[in-house]
């Protein structure tokens, strides 16, 4: 009898010791931030982190996810993808139950394929190429922000539905994925907008680089009628000489944007700009119609001490969100649980928007897109649009 | 070539030549220390790295060994000619997108590069299958160009060498069926195994070696130290630059394979001029005519970064971080490279080589 207590004890402290490991490592939950800290991508990857760290702030306050504390670690992917592919690595190697990797899909993929092949889940900060996610990536990787063609669809429906524009022209700055995915956008959303009588009348393209677009002004100058609105897919540093050189010739139309020309700091270099529009998640104009954003505005300020610089700031702090409530309901830090939970949202309220996550697309096909528009070179926001149809997968993939 | 009267000219007489021909392998012999050593080396690295067991420090040798490769790559042609060539990353870039066009799978292929022949279109290979294709894809593009480059000498070649690289950049930028232009190509299996990257940069390092032993690489560097006494012992210049633009070509193309593989993901700006002027500062620094610099060049340069990355990083000292400055690393790299080469201006090895012996025979 005795025999068989100690061979039961030693059996139970075999077992305990086995499992010991697992458990000394589950005093908390650590958040891995594979991100720029130094380099060009440094200006887009850290107000999003920093309103991740918000998010987490909040969360610790709290009394933490699951009861536990969550800890932050960090490694520098120095905006280069060699680097990128070591810092995921190296936050892994740091108990990381979550990666959150680059703005960019181009600079964040090494880090989250890294977390992909450990079987973590990777979250991308702000990146609206469809491939960040499950297609350029595998299952257990997510985007924070929204599908840039979503930017493009939304600024044409809602144009033609409120504002009447009738005659639309396209010019395509072809420099990056992002400029050519808010134009993918604006071409599926276009036909459905013929059907109700709009009507496309050119498309032109040009390179973010080019020093003068004065061919493509000429051809919209020889159109027998100034269109209603431009929908310009480009993004900095070529929008500005793209703006300032289509309003010099005299054109007035509506200038329609996706969201990567948001913020005031360029806007001096066209003075007295008007009748511009650009969608955002939130306003850093101080004027959102959620008193809640505005909260947040003042606790980035707080944290960082200076508001934030354009709304790629947002997206951090709903990753946070969203994953931890994953975390919450799957009432573990387990990939494919959490993954689960959060495939489960379905216009899960964040405060930039409802989000919703399926097992074919982890990003957002539709999102609800405040309006910004900027007259006399003073941005405001003056209504809110969700298109009316998310767009479907296969327009995406194109 | 007839020796004329060997009677009154005895230096020429058929037994002193005899008498001072070396022995068939005896270069082979004397120098073969070399590689071995640099392997060693290499292996030393290797397994203190499996010791270590870190995921990050891994992928730093791994980045290492590829950087070997690259830089060992350069070496083969401009060490032995002289020629600067800002060109051969672009090889790299071949490389890279054939281990890509193979290695992907052919469903996600369909989708993100329709462009490709069919049957590349069907083909999913292992990534060492892939590797030697791209060697060898590599190497003819580079005998294309060679044939066309390797008439020219000096400041030409070199300006014709970057305009290649930059057509190549150009093309792989632009042709978005084929190679996904602009956006990343993803999907390439990635391969975290320190062993294949050791065992190619060991494999490449013999190449090199085998090559500078070999007639040609000898007629190379005879036509880079002395070019009209040597095209006036019948040297074929353009010929001997030729084979070795191919050698480098190909072990460039190896290299570009292996890079894809060690990240998993390719864009055209991946190898362009950041990695062209990191691979031929490394070669420049370590020495452009010798073997030993090339190696050791990349093994000295990249534990100087590392270590700069290290300390921006942050060291605890007593209570607190000692952490410099982010971005200083790039700075104090600069300014040690700068100080390397004044006080020695044909590199840290200059033309020597590692050997036993501190003397060199001669």
């Amino acid at each position: 009898m005795k025999m068989k207590l100690t061979l039961l004890t030693a059996a139970a402290f075999t077992a305990v010791s086995a499992v010991f490991p697992a458990f000394a490592a589950d005093d908390k939950i650590v958040v891995g931030f594979a991100t720029a800290q130094s380099g060009f991508m440094q200006a887009y990857d850290q107000p999003a982190a920093d309103a991740a760290m918000i998010r987490i702030d909040e969360i610790n306050k709290a009394g933490g996810l699951l009861g536990k504390k969550i800890e932050v670690v960090k490694a520098d992917t120095k905006s280069d993808r060699a680097e990128g592919a070591k810092a995921g690595l190296s936050v892994l190697d740091q108990g990381a139950d979550l990666v959150v990797v680059s703005c960019d899909y181009d600079f964040g993929s090494p880090a989250a394929l890294a977390a992909e092949a450990a079987g973590k889940i990777s979250f991308f900060l702000c990146a609206e190429s469809v491939k960040a996610g499950i297609q350029g990536v595998g299952p257990h990787s997510f985007s924070a922000s929204v599908l840039a063609p979503v930017q493009g669809a939304t600024m044409a429906e809602w144009a033609f539905k409120k504002k009447n524009a009738k005659t639309f022209y396209r010019l395509l700055d072809t420099w990056t994925e992002y400029n050519k995915g808010i134009c993918d956008g604006f071409d599926w959303m276009m036909p459905k907008l013929e059907a109700q009588g709009a009507k496309l009348v050119g498309k032109d393209t040009f390179k973010n680089d080019d020093a003068s677009i004065a061919a493509q002004i000429t051809r919209i100058k020889a159109l027998p009628k100034e269109p209603d609105a431009i929908m310009l897919c480009t993004m900095m540093p070529g929008a500005v000489s793209a703006i300032k050189q289509i309003r010099a010739a005299g054109i007035n139309s509506m200038i329609l944007n996706g969201s990567g020309v948001d913020g005031s700091y360029w806007l001096s270099a066209v003075p007295d700009l008007s009748n511009f529009f650009v969608p955002v998640q939130g306003s850093i104009y101080g004027d959102d119609p959620n008193p809640d954003v505005q909260k947040f505005n003042a606790a980035y300020k707080a944290k960082t001490g200076q508001d934030p610089s354009s709304q790629y700031v947002y997206p951090g702090y709903v990753m946070i969100d969203v994953w931890a409530k994953a975390v919450e309901r799957a009432k573990s830090t387990d990939a494919d649980k959490v993954v689960a939970e959060l495939e489960k949202m379905k216009g899960e309220p964040t405060l930039f928007g409802p989000r919703t996550f399926t097992s074919e697309l982890h990003h957002q096909n539709t999102a609800k897109y405040l309006i910004a528009e900027t007259t006399k070179g003073k941005p405001h926001i003056v209504d809110s649009w969700t298109i009316s149809e998310p767009i479907p997968l296969d327009a995406l993939m194109k | 070539m007839s020796i004329s009267t060997p009677a009154t000219d005895p230096i020429l007489s058929a037994e002193a030549i005899a008498a001072r021909k070396p022995g068939p392998f005896s270069l082979a012999g004397k120098s073969i220390v070399t590689p071995i050593l640099l392997v060693l080396i290499l292996l030393a690295i290797a397994i203190v790295t499996m010791m270590i067991g870190s995921k990050p420090f891994n992928q730093v040798i791994i980045d290492l060994f590829v950087r070997v490769i690259l830089v060992v790559g350069l070496y083969v042609f401009i060490g032995n000619s002289g020629v600067m060539s800002f060109g051969q990353i672009g090889f790299t870039c071949l490389g890279a997108y054939v281990a890509a066009w193979l290695t992907i799978n052919p469903v996600m292929k369909k989708m993100s590069l329709p462009g490709l022949p069919d049957f590349i279109l069907k083909t999913k290979m292992e990534y060492w299958q892939a590797a030697i294709f791209a060697t060898i894809f590599a190497a003819i593009a580079a005998l294309i160009f060679g044939r066309i480059l390797m008439r020219l000498s000096g400041i030409a070649a070199s300006i014709a060498t970057f305009a290649m690289l930059a057509m190549i950049n150009t093309i792989y930028s632009n042709w978005d069926r084929v190679t996904g232009a602009t956006s990343s190509v993803v999907g390439i299996p990635i391969v975290r195994s320190i062993w294949p990257y050791f065992t190619a940069a060991a494999i490449v390092i013999f190449i090199a070696w085998l090559h500078a032993i070999s007639r040609a690489g000898l007629a190379l560097r005879a036509a880079r130290d002395e070019p009209t006494a040597a095209a006036a012992s019948g040297i074929d210049i353009p010929k001997q630059r030729l084979i070795a633009f191919v050698i480098s070509g190909a072990i460039m193309g190896a290299g570009g394979a292996l890079t894809a593989h060690s990240i998993g993901v390719v864009t055209p700006d991946n190898f362009y001029l950041s990695l062209t002027f990191v691979t031929l500062s490394m070669l420049v620094v370590g020495g452009m005519g010798s073997l030993t610099g090339s190696v050791l060049g990349v093994v000295i340069l990249s534990a100087l970064i590392q270590g700069l990355r290290f300390l921006e990083a942050g060291v605890p000292v007593g209570g607190s971080m000692l952490a410099l400055p982010k971005g200083l690393q790039e700075i104090a790299l600069g300014i040690i490279m700068i100080v390397i080469l004044v006080l020695r201006p044909s590199g840290l090895f200059g033309n020597r080589e590692l050997t036993l012996n501190r003397n060199r025979s001669e």
